[in-house]
């Protein structure tokens, strides 16, 4: 195959190329690049509010820099604190780990590695990034107006969403987040259609289903979550909308404010919460599974071992992602749920916890007996095995409705959904950039910033997250501009130092990525075509992009992803390579 | 490295994945109002939740929609048939029909609105909320296929439709039919859980 | 506030310029070779001894976090299904450890055993059904238990107390952002009350029509229950969703503008009995807000004290009844 043809002579505009461009690896690094300032900006409000609860009161001339008007004198408003607690909550969970995530890594595998030589629709794959551009920027926009941003929480439960009197941010603010929701929510249903359209019709000859790679499972599972969840979330958002602006009342009823009874009758706010739970947990596998599915296939490829139970693996995804759909209710246990209904729930959550575990030790067998090269992908990959696992676990006492009456919405909370989802789902979108960066750029990241930027963030993480169960223990709700009300959390008050000293660390480790990653662009090692020695198909394809990705015919597949070292074979053997003589299929039985 | 090449696709490969890719599509717009009827269940619940009776104009709109259907559907068939005229005609009484499906939906909630029966303010109830809101989804959703269905005709017209290529017209009648069965199902949900 | 992504822009844009005009003065720093596979041993070697560092770190740095912190979590249950919390707790608690401790010493010994060795020949080690049957099947058996404990004190705990229950009925009553109680007086029901009829002094909206409410008593600030005697407690809201949590009574539910919601819970410990187990003489039951409801939510708060019967009696005695 004639792979050293570079100089393809497709002629593109600037502005096809870059900016409207129906490529899925551009628009892979359109996502990402959004993605990530997003994430960024996301990561910068969080420290500032982690300045507040580390120093409450304090004076910061950071804040008043950045902050302006939200933070007079130095020190954060109490409704502005909610403020930046709802847009951290919201940039973080949908524009960097759902569109930042599944936006690049699904754009950019999927054609890759099921050999495509793009999506079904290059169109509507770019209408899905501009849409969520726009809707990045009337979220940032948001953050400018009147009264400031959306405050109700990311759960944007009404009536404090729905009424401008409770709290200043649920005037234009919330009509923003709102807009801006219902665009991301289009952007995402039209990327998702595209992403499972592609998989299913898209395959290469020979790629059967039982030779996918798990990253593409992985994503083919999530972007189903995404078609079923998200017009449930629309649904919700819509009648939110009515309620606020037009004099509905789906969620609200009895409600005195601002002096006066309203005339609304009939609604309940429990409804929103099943409307915003029923999209709220896949929305949680959305952001975690395209991570778990990147993992699998890292720790395979840095181990130089196959994956261990691939079909229990494949079977673990399906199984999370349909139970993701019957767990809604354990986000509801205290709010005067029907008691046999809460039993259900508990069932059905705790039930996640089998194929979770599946997981686990697949990773750990994947590991057992391997030759591991810790790469920084790698090292972020065994990090993920290691939040999974933590964050996990203690779901087991939240899943529990009983448990769940005293820890819910306190800091155990916080300290379990950051590690499990939070942390977890930015590990793999690390490990995927440092893996497939090659693929992106046609550069390698350097290796030594990459493992310091590794030993930085996991130690930091830790160091933020792991000593919230403590307060949650303790019985520290979440979402409180300060502790100081309540004598009985004073022994916290050293605790809630450190937590903010290692966000800060936190952040400032993310440095060393920023620039690494952007040094690396211009001025990093170029990188040859399979630098990793990996069996996916992605990396037949030429180091310089080209559209339509591969110059000649779409490579056949004969194999499952895994053969590396195979007894009596090649060290690695790509899934293009034919089967030899007598030889069978490992990934077949 | 050996490797066979033998399979080759191109750029137009990817047109087969449009008709799946309008049927995912049905999917989430199912979703959409599934999460909107199932809102509607949990609100009938409330103490306050208030019947009232639907116009008979509900019931003309819903026999209209049906009928498009049906027209369409043979428009098609006619058109496979390379009779493009009678295909024409079949599209115009679909036009026509599926005009007049929104015309009676505008007679049946301005009747409801002449009734005291109001869409929001503080002589709303929710259930009359909730009729307005949906009857008018599903109006916007069908907008998207009266947009489908000129195109349709005029490319019919021009006789761009031959040899095998109705893949775009397929995908129009598809969600055309959809469009007929949701409104199907909108009218006797809601018949069951508003009216007196 | 604009100023915020201003500056994240501004960052970037500042760094990307930085590293192409003086990218090469960083050459230095990045002077190792990041390639393919030819990379160092030795220092790959390095990476999984971190990894062994770093899991001994993270075990000290839990130990370091029970010892410095353990003692400030929520003492022992004050109420008396909180005993039985407190055990499923501990049981949970125990799985959940142990699996930790199995499952991360696996995790970093792997990494630091199997670093990558050029004369070592990984395992082709594909599936294994048994493995994969045994690793299904343990978590289902410990599940079952954890389920049907948990159902067990789930179904109990909820089940509301019954009408001829001697039981002190108490209305909690959330606004922004303070709270209200209100005792169900001598006749022991609460009288009607709806957000509607709110009108100067009657701020909780009672029917004042209806009798029953004439003896209801609404106290503010504090509130007291008597010990070893079932509260049933009554909420409502007035504006958002609230949430009633009193931590060291393991009881918590959402107080929901339109609806009504209740728990209840058999205080165990007086006040004093409490200071004691605590060695704190200042300490002091709390009830708390917890779920976001507006800009002072966390100062939402209202002291409960537990106290013997007579005492609760004669303190509930000296507040005014509604209508006297």
């Amino acid at each position: 195959m004639d792979l050293t043809h570079s100089s393809h002579t497709h002629k593109e505009s600037f502005i096809t190329k870059y900016i409207f461009s129906t490529d899925h690896k551009m628009i892979a690094k359109q996502f990402m690049i959004t993605g990530f300032t997003m994430g960024f900006i996301g990561i910068i409000m969080s420290v500032l509010f982690r300045l507040q609860l580390g120093w409450p009161g304090e004076k910061f001339l950071i804040n008043e820099l950045l902050l302006g008007s939200w933070a007079n004198g130095g020190v954060i408003a109490p409704d502005k604190y909610l403020a930046l607690v709802t847009m951290h909550g919201t940039i973080m969970v949908f524009f960097m780990l759902t569109a930042g995530l599944s936006g690049t890594f699904s754009n950019l595998l999927i054609p890759l590695q099921i050999g495509a030589r793009d999506m079904a629709s290059g169109f509507m794959n770019m209408l899905s990034y501009w849409i969520f551009f726009v809707s990045c920027i009337v979220m940032l926009v948001s953050l400018g107006v009147e009264g400031g941003a959306a405050s109700a929480g990311w759960t944007i439960y009404p009536p404090l969403s729905a009424l401008p009197e409770a709290i200043p941010g649920s005037g234009l603010g919330m009509t923003l987040w709102l807009i801006s929701m219902a665009l991301f929510i289009t952007s995402s249903l039209i990327g998702s259609l595209n992403y499972i359209v592609t998989i299913i019709n898209l395959r290469t000859k020979g790629m059967t289903f039982s030779r996918l790679p798990l990253t593409i499972w992985s994503f083919l599972v999530t972007a189903i979550l995404g078609v079923l969840s998200f017009p449930v979330l629309l649904s919700a958002v819509l009648l939110l909308v009515f309620d606020r602006s037009f004099g509905t009342s789906f969620y609200l009823s009895d409600i005195f404010i601002g002096g006066q009874a309203l005339e609304r009758f009939g609604g309940s706010p429990i409804l929103f919460e099943h409307l915003f739970w029923f999209l709220g947990h896949p929305e949680v596998y959305i952001v975690l599974l395209p991570s778990l599915g990147i993992t699998s296939e890292i720790v395979s490829t840095m181990s130089r071992k196959p994956i261990f139970g691939y079909k229990f693996m494949v079977g673990s995804i399906l199984a999370i992602g349909g139970l993701s759909f019957i767990v809604w209710g354990h986000h509801m246990f205290v709010t005067g749920m029907n008691p046999f209904l809460g039993a259900v729930f508990t069932i059905t959550t705790l039930l996640i916890a089998i194929p979770s575990a599946i997981k686990v030790f697949n990773y750990l067998t994947t590991l057992w007996r391997g030759n591991i090269i810790f790469s920084p992908a790698m090292l972020f990959s065994i990090g993920l095995i290691s939040t999974f696992i933590t964050g996990g676990l203690t779901g087991l006492i939240l899943g529990d409705a009983t448990l769940d009456i005293n820890v819910h919405d306190t800091y155990f909370v916080v300290g379990h959904f950051h590690i499990v989802m939070g942390l977890s789902a930015v590990f793999g979108t690390f490990a995927g950039v440092y893996h497939w960066f090659p693929k992106m750029f046609g550069k390698m990241m350097n290796n030594t910033w990459g493992q310091v930027h590794f030993w930085i963030t996991i130690v930091t993480a830790y160091g933020v997250f792991f000593p919230m169960h403590f307060l949650g223990l303790a019985g520290v709700p979440r979402r409180y501009y300060t502790n100081s009300s309540f004598p009985m959390f004073d022994d916290f008050i050293n605790l809630n130092e450190i937590i903010s000293i290692f966000a800060i660390l936190a952040f400032l480790g993310q440095l060393i990525f920023l620039f690494n990653f952007l040094y690396s662009i211009y001025k990093g090692k170029k990188a040859s075509q399979n630098p990793w020695n990996s069996n996916t198909l992605e990396w037949t394809t030429p180091v310089e992009h080209i559209h339509g990705n591969w110059p000649n015919d779409i490579p056949e597949v004969h194999r499952w992803p895994y053969d590396y070292n195979k007894p009596g074979y090649e060290e690695f053997i790509p899934q293009n390579v034919p089967l030899k003589k007598g030889e069978t299929d490992s990934g077949a039985h | 490295m050996e490797h066979q090449l033998t399979y080759s696709t191109s750029f137009e490969e990817n047109k087969k994945a449009h008709e799946p890719l309008l049927w995912i599509g049905l999917v989430s717009i199912i979703m959409f109002f599934a999460g909107l009827t199932s809102a509607v269940i949990v609100s009938s619940t409330s103490a306050t939740w208030q019947l009232f009776s639907l116009p008979s104009s509900f019931l003309n709109s819903s026999i209209a929609i049906v009928l498009s259907s049906v027209t369409y559907q043979a428009g098609y068939v006619f058109l496979k048939k390379q009779q493009q005229s009678i295909a024409i005609l079949l599209f115009a009484i679909t036009l026509t029909l599926s005009l007049l499906f929104v015309y009676f939906q505008y007679a049946g909630l301005s009747n409801l609105y002449q009734q005291g029966i109001f869409a929001t303010g503080s002589q709303s109830t929710t259930s009359s909320s909730y009729f307005y809101i949906l009857t008018v989804l599903h109006i916007a959703h069908l907008f998207f296929g009266l947009i489908s269905l000129l195109y349709v005709s005029i490319k019919t017209m021009l006789n761009k439709y031959n040899n095998n290529n109705y893949l775009g017209v397929k995908i129009s009648l598809t969600y055309w039919h959809f469009l007929g069965i949701l409104w199907v199902y909108l009218y006797v949900f809601l018949s069951v859980m508003m009216s007196k | 506030m604009l100023l915020l992504s201003a500056f994240a822009f501004i960052l970037i844009l500042f760094l990307v310029t930085f590293i192409y005009l003086k990218g090469g003065e960083f050459k230095e720093m990045f002077k190792v070779d990041p390639d393919d596979l030819t990379f160092n041993e030795q220092e790959n070697k390095t990476q999984g001894w971190l990894f062994a560092a770093f899991g001994i770190a993270f075990f000290l740095f839990i130990v370091f976090l029970m010892l410095k912190w353990g003692g400030s979590i929520l003492p022992e249950a004050a109420s008396v299904h909180g005993e039985e919390y407190d055990s499923l707790m501990l049981i949970t608690g125990i799985i959940i450890v142990t699996v930790f401790i199995i499952t991360h010493v696996l995790l970093f010994l792997f990494v630091y055993k199997y670093a990558f060795n050029k004369n070592r020949k990984p395992a082709f080690f594909t599936h294994n059904l048994k493995l994969e049957i045994l690793w299904t099947a343990l978590p289902s058996m410990v599940l079952v238990l954890l389920i049907s404990v948990g159902l067990y004190n789930w179904n109990s705990i909820m089940k509301p107390l019954g009408d001829k229950d001697d039981k002190v009925l108490i209305e909690l009553y959330a606004k922004q952002f303070d709270w209200t109680a209100r005792y169900a007086g001598a006749d022991g029901k609460l009288g009607r009350a709806s957000v509607h009829l709110i009108n100067g002094g009657n701020f909780l909206g009672i029917d004042t029509t209806d009798v029953v409410a004439f003896d209801d008593k609404i106290v503010k600030n504090e509130f007291h229950i008597p010990v070893n005697k079932p509260v049933q407690f009554v909420f409502r809201a007035q504006d958002v969703m609230h949430s009633a949590f009193m931590p060291h009574f393991r009881a918590q539910m959402n107080c929901v503008p339109g609806l009504k919601t209740q728990f209840n819970f058999t205080p165990k410990y007086t006040t004093q009995e409490m200071r004691r187990i605590t060695k704190n003489p200042d300490f002091d039951y709390m009830l708390l807000c917890n779920k976001i409801c507006g800009t002072a939510h966390f100062a939402m708060k209202m002291k409960i004290v537990v106290e013997s019967e007579e005492d609760f009696n004669t303190w509930l005695a000296s507040n005014q009844s509604f209508k006297q």
